[in-house]
C-alpha cells in the first residue's frame, strides 16, 4: 500500500487539502475527488489534450501530472474560466460564435489551450495558432472553428 | 397520438426559412458543464479495469489472480472462472444488440489479441489499475491470421453467406460483355487499410442498481440497444434497464451497439451493491469495439472514346471476424453514382482472427468511393477528358439499378457549384504542371460521393408548458452532429417562438424508446416525427395548422376547455417510420433492434450526393502531402440547421484528410491485434494539418422523400474526400495512389 501524501493547492481560487496516493493523476483527482468533471480523459497518456488545465498559469496535460506535484500551486480548470456571474469568457463566447465544437468532449481542453496560446503570444498568425493548438485533438474536426475562435479572442482578423 | 407514415400534406404546413441558429448545448460544452457518461459519480463508486489477452488466439490454460486480489482495495475479480450468469446479447446485424456475437469472460476461448479476460474492481482507480497489471494468464496458443492474404483465412461470398435480397450482388445488364467490347478500359485494384473511429470520449460509463433496476450512464448511439441487450444478457425485463446518455463524446459508429464490458460491469455492481465506473484505457478501445475493416476493390470501367461509361465491375473483399459477417453494401453507391447501363458487383468476406469489424463513418461508401472515383480519374486521363466534365457527362437520370426515379438528385449541381467556388477552370490538365518556385508541387483533384437516405422509426413527444416553453422528448442521440439544434430549430420555427424557449431531451430511455442513431438517419427521421407531433400539438392546442403560436396562452385556453388536463401542459405524441415500412419496424425500434427503411422506397430511391474539390501541396525533398484547400458542395435536401450542417461537412473533410494521408491501424502478423493502439501512433489530423475548407449546399428540399424535405448529411460528407485528395496527389505528382493512406514512400 502506498502511503498517502497530504497535498494542498488551490483550484479555481478555492483552497483544497487532500490525502493523495502518489499515483493519482491531477486529472483523476479533479474528476473523481473534486467533482470537476469538465476536464476530460481522452487518452490518459498526454496525447490528446482533453485534460488540459493551467498550473500556475501554464497549460499542462493533467493526466500526466501526479496530483501530489501541485502541492502549493494554483490550478485553474474549465470550471474557473467563466465569470462568477456565469458570464462567458471572451474565448468561450468565441467558441460558441464560431461553432468551434461538435461533440464537446475535447472542448474544455481546447479552451484551456486557447487561453494559453493567446497568453503565450502564439496567436499572432493563423499558422502559429494552428501549430500551438495542435496538442489538442478534435475527432469531430472542428479545427477551422477553433482557429477562428482563438483568432477572434486574440483580437485579430483573418490572415 | 398520431401514427403517420408520410404526410404528403406539405403545402398546408410550409417550413419557415431556416435561420443560422447557434449550436444548442454549446454553452454547456464550453463551460465544462455538459455531463458525459463517465462524468457521473454517485456516492460509493467503485472502479473497474479490464485485463486483456496477450495471445493472438487459443485457450486460457491458467489465470492467476491471487496477487491482484491481494492488492488493498480490490473488491472483485470477474473472469470465466466465475459463473457470471450472462447470456449472449447477439450480433447487432443478426437480430441482436452487440457489436459482435462474442461475449468475453464466459469461457476460456481467446478469439483475438486484446479480448478481455478479466475485470478487476476496486475501491479506487489506482488500486484497480495496479491489480489489473498483476493478473497473470497462461495460454495454449493457436495459429491465427490477421491479414487478408495470410494462410488460414477463409473467403465466403456474401450472397451465399448472407442470403438477403438487399445484400445480393448488384447485377444490371451484361457488364462483363460490355466491358470487353469497350474501346477504353480501366482495370485496377484499390485498397483501404483498417482504421479505428477513436471518438475523443473513451468507451465507458457507470452501472448502478436502484433496487432491481439497472441504471447505465454511458455515451452511446444506441441507448435502446443497451437497454434491450442488457435485459437479454441479465435475464431481466427491459423496463428494469434505464440508459441515460444526454451527451455523447463522438460516436462515428464505434458506439452504435452494446459493448461487451457492460454486462460484466452490471454484474459487478449488483454483487457489490455499489455503483461501478469503467473507463476503458485508450489502448483497449482498439480491440474492445469495432473498427473499419480492410477492403480490397478490383474496379473495371469500360467506356467509349469520349469517356461515356458503358460498363462497371466492382468486386470487393472485406475483412471479417471468424464469427460474424458485417453486411457489405459497397456496390450500393458505385452502381448508382453514374448512369452506367451495365454493372456487376460482387462482395466477399475474408474471415480473420480479429474482433468483428463494424461501422465507421461512411463504412462502405468511403472505401467504395475511393476505388470508383480513383478509377474514374484514371479513365478521365485515358479519355483525355476533364474529370468534372467526365462526371457531368455520365450523370444518371433514373436509378440505374431499379429504374425508379431518384427522390432528388443534384450531383451535377454539386459538381458545377464546386468547380466554380474552387476555380477549377484554371486547372491545367497535365500532372506535375503546377509547381511553386521552391519546387513544391501543387495538384487539384475532384471526386463525388453518394450515401443512401434511410429512415427509422421515431417516437417524439412535445410538451407545451404553461410558461410558454416547449419540451421535446425524442428518440435519438446527440453525438455532436447537431441533432438537438435541428430539432429545437424545427420546433421554434414552426411555432414562431425563440429557440431558447425549446428544450430537447434525447438519449434517455426513461422518456421515449430509442432507435440506433447512425447512418446519418438521425436528423431526417427525428424531424419527421417532430413534424407530425407539431401538427398533433397544434390540434390539441386548438390553434391553426400554421402560423405563430402564443404557447402560454394556448396552453391556458386548452386547460380551461379540458379540465381533466391539469392545465400545466398540453402533450402531443407522434410515431413515424419510413415510407413503406411494416408495423414490425416499430416493434423492433421499441425492442432496441435496428430497423431502417431505404434507400429503396415504394416510389423512388433516395440518396444524398456531394462533390469535393481538393488542393494538395507536395513538398519537393521528402514528398509529404498537405491539403491546403478543400471545397465541398452537398445535396442533402433542405438544410435543417446551417451552422451544424456546415460543421458536419468541415469535420468530414478533416476525416477525409486523415483517411487519405495518415490513419492506418497497423497489424503485426506475429502478434495479432493492432499495434499502434494509442493516439500518438494512430495518427488523426491535428489543427496544423487542416487548411482552408469551404462548404456549400445545393439546398433544394426533397419533398418527394418526406414532408420536411430533409435528406441526410453526416455520412455523405466524408464520401469522396479521400479520392479527391488522391486524385489531387496524382495531378501534382503523376503518381497514382491506389492504397490508403498515401504514404511518403508511395511518392518517392
Amino acid at each position: 500500500m502506498t502511503s498517502e501524501v497530504v497535498t494542498e493547492f488551490t483550484v479555481n481560487g478555492q483552497a483544497v487539502r487532500l490525502d493523495l496516493d502518489p499515483r493519482e493523476s491531477l486529472l483523476d483527482v479533479l474528476r473523481e475527488r473534486l467533482g470537476l468533471t469538465g476536464s476530460k480523459k481522452g487518452c490518459d497518456h498526454g496525447q490528446c489534450g482533453a485534460c488540459t488545465v493551467h498550473v500556475d498559469g501554464r497549460r499542462v496535460v493533467s493526466c500526466l501530472l501526479p496530483a501530489v506535484q501541485v502541492n502549493g500551486r494554483s490550478v485553474r480548470t474549465i470550471e474557473g474560466v467563466a465569470g462568477p456571474d456565469g458570464a462567458l469568457h471572451p474565448l468561450q463566447q468565441a467558441f460558441v460564435d464560431h461553432d468551434a465544437l461538435q461533440c464537446g468532449y475535447c472542448t474544455p481542453g481546447q479552451v484551456m489551450s486557447g487561453l494559453a496560446c493567446i497568453a503565450e503570444g502564439n496567436a499572432g498568425a493563423d499558422d502559429d495558432i494552428r501549430e500551438h493548438m495542435s496538442g489538442n485533438l478534435c475527432r469531430c474536426g472542428a479545427y477551422p472553428g477553433i482557429l477562428a475562435a482563438v483568432r477572434a479572442a486574440a483580437g485579430r482578423r483573418e490572415g | 397520438m398520431t401514427d403517420t407514415e408520410e404526410s404528403g400534406d406539405r403545402t398546408a404546413h410550409p417550413w419557415p426559412p431556416v435561420e443560422r441558429t447557434p449550436r444548442v448545448g454549446a454553452r454547456e460544452k464550453v463551460t465544462g458543464a455538459a455531463r458525459y457518461g463517465a462524468d457521473h459519480a454517485p456516492p460509493g463508486l467503485a472502479y473497474a479495469i479490464p485485463v486483456v489477452a496477450t495471445a493472438g488466439k487459443g485457450r486460457i490454460t491458467g489465470l492467476d489472480t491471487a496477487e491482484a486480489a491481494a492488492v488493498p482495495g480490490v473488491l472483485l475479480i470477474l473472469s470465466h472462472l466465475d459463473d457470471l450468469g450472462i447470456a449472449p446479447a447477439g450480433y447487432v446485424m443478426a437480430d441482436g444488440y452487440a457489436f459482435q456475437s462474442l461475449q468475453p469472460l464466459l469461457d476460456d476461448r481467446i478469439a483475438y489479441r486484446g479480448q478481455p479476460i478479466a475485470l478487476v474492481v476496486a475501491d479506487t482507480l489506482v488500486a484497480a489499475v495496479h491489480a489489473a497489471g498483476l493478473v497473470r494468464a497462461a495460454y495454449d496458443e493457436e495459429p491465427f491470421a490477421v491479414e487478408l492474404d495470410a494462410a488460414g483465412t477463409e473467403t465466403v461470398l456474401q450472397e451465399e453467406a448472407l442470403p438477403l435480397p438487399f445484400l445480393a450482388d448488384v447485377v444490371v445488364g451484361d457488364a462483363d460483355g460490355a466491358y470487353e467490347r469497350s474501346p477504353l478500359r480501366v482495370d485496377a485494384v484499390y485498397e483501404t487499410g483498417p482504421q479505428h473511429q477513436v471518438p475523443m470520449e473513451l468507451i465507458g460509463g457507470v452501472a448502478e442498481w436502484h433496487g432491481d433496476t439497472l441504471v447505465v450512464h454511458e455515451g452511446t448511439q444506441s441507448a435502446g440497444a443497451l437497454r434491450g441487450g442488457l435485459a437479454r444478457q441479465l435475464g431481466i425485463d427491459p423496463d428494469r434497464v434505464q440508459v441515460i446518455t444526454p451527451y455523447v463524446g463522438g460516436g462515428f459508429g464505434q458506439k452504435n451497439s452494446l459493448q461487451p464490458h457492460l454486462a460484466p460491469l452490471a454484474v459487478a455492481a449488483r454483487r457489490l451493491g455499489r455503483p461501478v465506473k469503467l473507463v476503458l484505457p485508450r489502448a483497449h478501445t482498439f480491440h474492445a469495439a469495432s473498427f473499419r475493416p480492410v477492403s480490397r476493390h478490383r474496379v473495371r470501367l469500360g467506356a467509349d472514346r469520349s469517356g461515356r461509361l458503358l460498363a462497371a465491375i466492382h468486386e470487393v473483399d472485406q475483412q471479417a471476424s471468424r464469427r460474424d459477417l458485417l453486411p457489405a453494401t459497397y456496390t450500393e453507391i458505385t452502381s448508382r453514382l453514374y448512369g452506367i447501363s451495365s454493372f456487376r458487383g460482387r462482395q466477399r468476406h475474408v474471415r480473420t482472427d480479429v474482433q468483428t469489424p463494424g461501422y465507421m463513418r461512411a463504412p462502405f461508401e468511403h472505401p467504395a468511393a475511393f476505388a470508383l472515383e480513383s478509377a474514374l480519374d484514371e479513365l478521365a486521363c485515358a479519355a483525355g477528358r476533364d474529370p468534372v466534365e467526365l462526371r457531368l457527362s455520365n450523370d444518371a437520370g433514373a436509378d440505374p439499378v431499379t429504374g425508379k426515379p431518384f427522390s432528388s438528385r443534384h450531383l451535377a449541381a454539386c459538381l458545377r457549384r464546386g468547380a466554380e467556388l474552387f476555380g477549377w477552370a484554371e486547372r491545367p490538365p497535365d500532372p506535375g504542371s503546377m509547381r511553386e518556385t521552391d519546387g513544391t508541387l501543387v495538384g487539384w483533384g475532384v471526386a463525388a460521393g453518394a450515401y443512401p437516405v434511410m429512415t427509422v422509426p421515431v417516437l417524439a413527444r412535445l410538451r407545451a408548458r404553461a410558461d410558454g416553453r416547449v419540451l421535446a422528448e425524442v428518440g435519438g442521440h446527440e453525438m455532436g452532429q447537431g441533432i438537438t439544434t435541428a430539432l429545437a430549430r424545427a420546433v421554434a420555427g414552426d411555432l414562431g417562438i425563440g429557440v431558447d424557449r425549446v428544450d430537447v431531451v434525447v438519449g434517455d430511455t426513461r422518456v421515449v424508446p430509442h432507435h440506433l442513431t447512425a447512418g446519418a438517419w438521425g436528423t431526417n427521421s427525428t424531424l419527421l416525427a417532430v413534424h407530425a407531433a407539431l401538427l398533433e400539438l397544434r390540434a390539441r392546442l386548438g390553434v391553426p395548422r400554421e402560423g405563430p403560436v402564443d404557447v402560454a396562452a394556448a396552453v391556458a385556453a386548452a386547460g380551461r376547455s379540458a379540465p381533466e388536463q391539469d392545465g400545466a401542459e398540453v402533450v402531443a405524441e407522434a410515431l413515424t417510420k419510413g415510407p413503406g415500412q411494416p408495423p414490425e419496424a416499430v416493434d423492433r425500434m421499441r425492442a432496441g433492434l435496428v430497423a431502417p427503411a431505404g434507400p429503396e422506397y415504394p416510389g423512388h430511391v433516395a440518396f444524398s450526393f456531394i462533390a469535393h474539390f481538393a488542393e494538395v501541396r507536395v513538398a519537393p525533398a521528402a514528398p509529404r502531402v498537405r491539403v491546403s484547400r478543400v471545397v465541398s458542395v452537398a445535396d442533402c435536401g433542405r438544410v435543417a440547421s446551417p451552422v451544424t450542417a456546415e460543421a458536419q461537412v468541415r469535420g468530414a473533410v478533416v476525416w477525409g484528410i486523415g483517411a487519405a494521408l495518415s490513419e492506418h491501424s497497423e497489424v503485426d502478423p506475429r502478434f495479432g491485434g493492432f499495434v499502434n493502439a494509442d493516439l500518438a501512433d494512430y495518427v488523426i489530423p491535428v489543427n496544423a494539418d487542416v487548411g482552408r475548407i469551404e462548404v456549400a449546399f445545393v439546398g433544394e428540399p426533397d419533398f418527394t422523400l418526406n414532408p420536411t424535405g430533409v435528406k441526410t448529411l453526416g455520412e455523405v460528407a466524408l464520401v469522396g474526400v479521400a479520392p479527391a485528395i488522391a486524385n489531387a496527389v496524382f495531378h501534382a505528382t503523376g503518381r497514382r495512389p491506389r492504397s490508403l493512406p498515401i504514404r511518403v514512400e508511395d511518392l518517392l
